[in-house]
């Protein structure tokens, strides 16, 4: 096999420049199509491991709300609390009054979004991720604590309401001005970032000083732990027919467990990838083009060349392999390229989305597709050279006596 | 033993139809060193691609050791122009890609000769027509005269009973030409059927027997 590997070899060692651009083609096509699917598995992946703790959660808001969103007005009340509360399988059911106020400090006014939760129950909501941040970002800084029950103007505040919005960062113990009223900031949440970043944005203040001070009195959310995740679905229907019962309204109580969240996301994802890969796979087309472009370019000059050798003997299939076996290397060489540009370009897009969206969705490099990846780019290329090298081993022999 | 019977080509070209070949019948015994003499354009090129199966007839017949090669297969035309003949051309046609011994051995990696053998082989028959110390060359590296002794080895790659050539000294200087003709003329004692279109009278003197052609035509 030796010399007609170095026959294959110098053939498109010959073509240089045609070889290139068609292992650039490839290259293109198969880097990017890498690059979506790692990204996309990346996505999958942050689903998954943000919301796989929040599995037996069930949010239930007021159908005007949007999800993870305090911005209309909350339209709850404690009877319906209790009521949900009382539903079999409920765990915990933690209220939540979220209204946006005007925020001041040291003269620089936002509007942020203020929650009113109790204490104890910040825990149910919070679970293990969303944790008081230690020591301040550069160390100076001290470690707050979490509100308590006997709190009084006091405020728990997110990143980058501490670091983000505000000329000057604000540290535990700094005063800041809600709707009027001096709060003191007990604590600063770490950063969330992904699919609690609304969390980032918040203050949280406990209920009483909501109801009094802030004179809120709506629940805008209510947060349920089910005992049982197999029965959060049934849970869900029988929240919404309380509260609206109570409410004597129809459809007025939206409750969605995180499977159904994560089921939504997932469908979004899967959909935006598709239509990526579809888009990509033009690319690939186009590099489908290409090849059968050069090659047949190729074949037309080596028409003499083909002459000679089925003068000496070779059959059609003979010099079909050759040229198969041409075009199978370039694309093999093109998908090993179209590898390593699809990885860099993953870990760029990811790099990306983390600097521009503030996102986290890691690249997820999986060998499998790497290989498919050399796979396809050689099936591609091997079938967009298939119509040219047919070409070629159909030619007769007596162009080999044909005088150039 | 190779016999065409009422061989005609005719070319088409639009509304011309050149008659290349015309009923001719010739009769060419194994071991035979002939040689075919005529004008240009009287049709030895043309007969001569049919009988090395490089094209297909209008109508008449060619066998080749009794096989009427009409009735074969375009693989087997290809085999038989891989194992039964070895074909040398005015334009020596070597690959320029391929150094000499990849030239000689194409031909046996087409017959499926494993790439040790073949190699080997290929370096004998370059020792053969004197260019063992050319072995890695290109043929563009050679002169007229050396490339042509390399498409000599490359057509007796696979061992073939019959060689054709196409005006096979009409490229070199008469010295190479004469170096060409020894080479063929050993061939042809090892018992090889030798036939050779040519120009030349003194080369064609060489041959055992010569035929002329006028017209299309094998003159008597
Ligand atoms: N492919 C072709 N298409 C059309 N006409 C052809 C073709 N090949 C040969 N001919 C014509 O057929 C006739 C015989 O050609 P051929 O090449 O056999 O002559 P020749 O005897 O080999 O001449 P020369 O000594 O010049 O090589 C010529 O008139 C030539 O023009
Ligand atoms: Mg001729």
């Amino acid at each position: 096999m030796g010399d007609v590997f170095s026959l294959v070899y110098r053939n498109i060692r010959e073509r240089k420049g045609r070889s290139v651009l068609t292992i650039l083609g490839i290259t293109v096509g198969i880097g990017a199509v890498i690059a979506l699917i790692s990204i996309g598995y990346g996505m999958q992946e942050s689903i998954t491991a943000e919301l796989i703790e929040m599995a037996d959660v069930i949010m239930v808001t007021p159908m005007s709300m949007e999800f993870g969103s305090f911005g209309a007005f909350g339209s709850f009340t404690d009877r319906d609390l209790e009521a949900v509360k009382r539903i079999g399988g409920v765990k915990e059911a933690v209220a939540m009054r979220g209204v946006t106020e005007d925020i001041e400090y040291r003269g620089e006014t936002f509007r942020v979004e203020v929650v009113g939760i109790e204490p104890r129950d910040m825990g149910a909501v919070f679970g293990e991720t969303v944790k008081l941040e230690e020591g301040g970002d550069d160390g100076g800084g001290t470690t707050g604590r979490e509100l308590r029950d006997n709190d009084h103007k006091a405020c728990e505040i997110g990143y980058s309401i501490a670091y983000d919005y505000f000329s000057d960062e604000i540290g535990v113990n700094d005063r800041l001005t809600i709707n009027g009223s001096k709060f003191r900031v007990v604590g600063v949440l770490e950063k969330q970032g992904g699919f609690r970043s609304d969390v980032d944005s918040q203050i949280y203040v406990t209920t009483r000083d909501a109801m009094t001070i802030l004179d809120n009195d709506d629940i805008s959310i209510i947060f349920v732990r089910v005992r049982n995740i197999a029965d959060a679905e049934e849970i869900a229907a029988e929240i919404e027919e309380r509260i609206d019962d109570n409410h004597k309204l129809d459809d007025f109580t939206s409750a969605m467990t995180m499977g159904s969240a994560v089921e939504q996301l997932e469908f979004i994802f899967g959909t935006i990838q598709v239509v990526l890969l579809a888009i990509t796979s033009i690319s690939l087309i186009v590099a489908s083009l290409v090849i059968m472009n050069t090659m047949l370019m190729s074949v037309m000059e080596r028409t003499h060349e083909i002459g000679v050798m089925k003068a000496i003997g070779a059959k059609n299939r003979n010099i079909l392999s050759l040229f198969l076996l041409e075009v199978g290397v370039v694309s093999a060489i093109g998908g090993v390229f179209g590898c390593i540009f699809g990885v860099i370009g993953a870990h760029a897009m990811s790099f990306g989305l983390q600097t521009a969206l503030d996102v986290e969705i890691a690249a997820i490099v999986k060998p499998e597709v790497l290989l498919g990846g050399v796979a396809v780019a050689m099936l591609v290329g091997v079938l967009s050279g298939l119509y040219p090298a047919r070409k070629a081993s159909k030619m007769s022999p007596v162009e080999a006596v044909r005088y150039e | 033993m190779i016999r065409t019977e009422n061989l005609t080509k005719v070319y088409r070209m639009g509304e011309v139809e050149v008659q290349a070949l015309r009923d001719v019948n010739l009769e060419i015994q194994d071991g035979e060193f002939i040689a075919i003499a005529g004008p240009s354009g009287s049709g030895k090129s043309t007969l001569l691609n049919m009988m090395g199966c490089l094209d297909k007839p209008t109508s008449g017949a060619i066998f080749i050791d009794d096989i009427d090669t009409g009735m074969l297969s375009e693989n087997k035309l290809a085999e038989i122009r891989r194992e039964k003949i070895g074909f040398i051309f005015q334009q020596f046609n070597l690959i320029h890609t391929l150094n000499a011994l990849e030239n000689v051995a194409l031909p046996m990696f087409f017959a499926g000769v494993g790439r040790e053998t073949r190699l080997k082989r290929a370096e004998e028959l370059l020792a053969k027509v004197g260019l063992e110390d050319r072995v890695d060359h290109k043929p563009s590296e050679l002169s007229g005269g050396e490339q042509q002794r390399m498409a000599i080895a490359r057509a007796l790659s696979n061992d073939p009973e019959i060689i054709i050539g196409d005006e096979p000294t009409g490229n070199v200087d008469t010295e190479a030409g004469n170096v060409i003709m020894d080479i063929l003329e050993g061939l042809n004692r090892e018992g090889r059927t030798i036939i050779v279109v040519t120009h030349d009278a003194e080369i064609a003197a060489r041959a055992g027997r010569t035929k002329r052609m006028r017209d299309g035509k094998v003159l008597d």
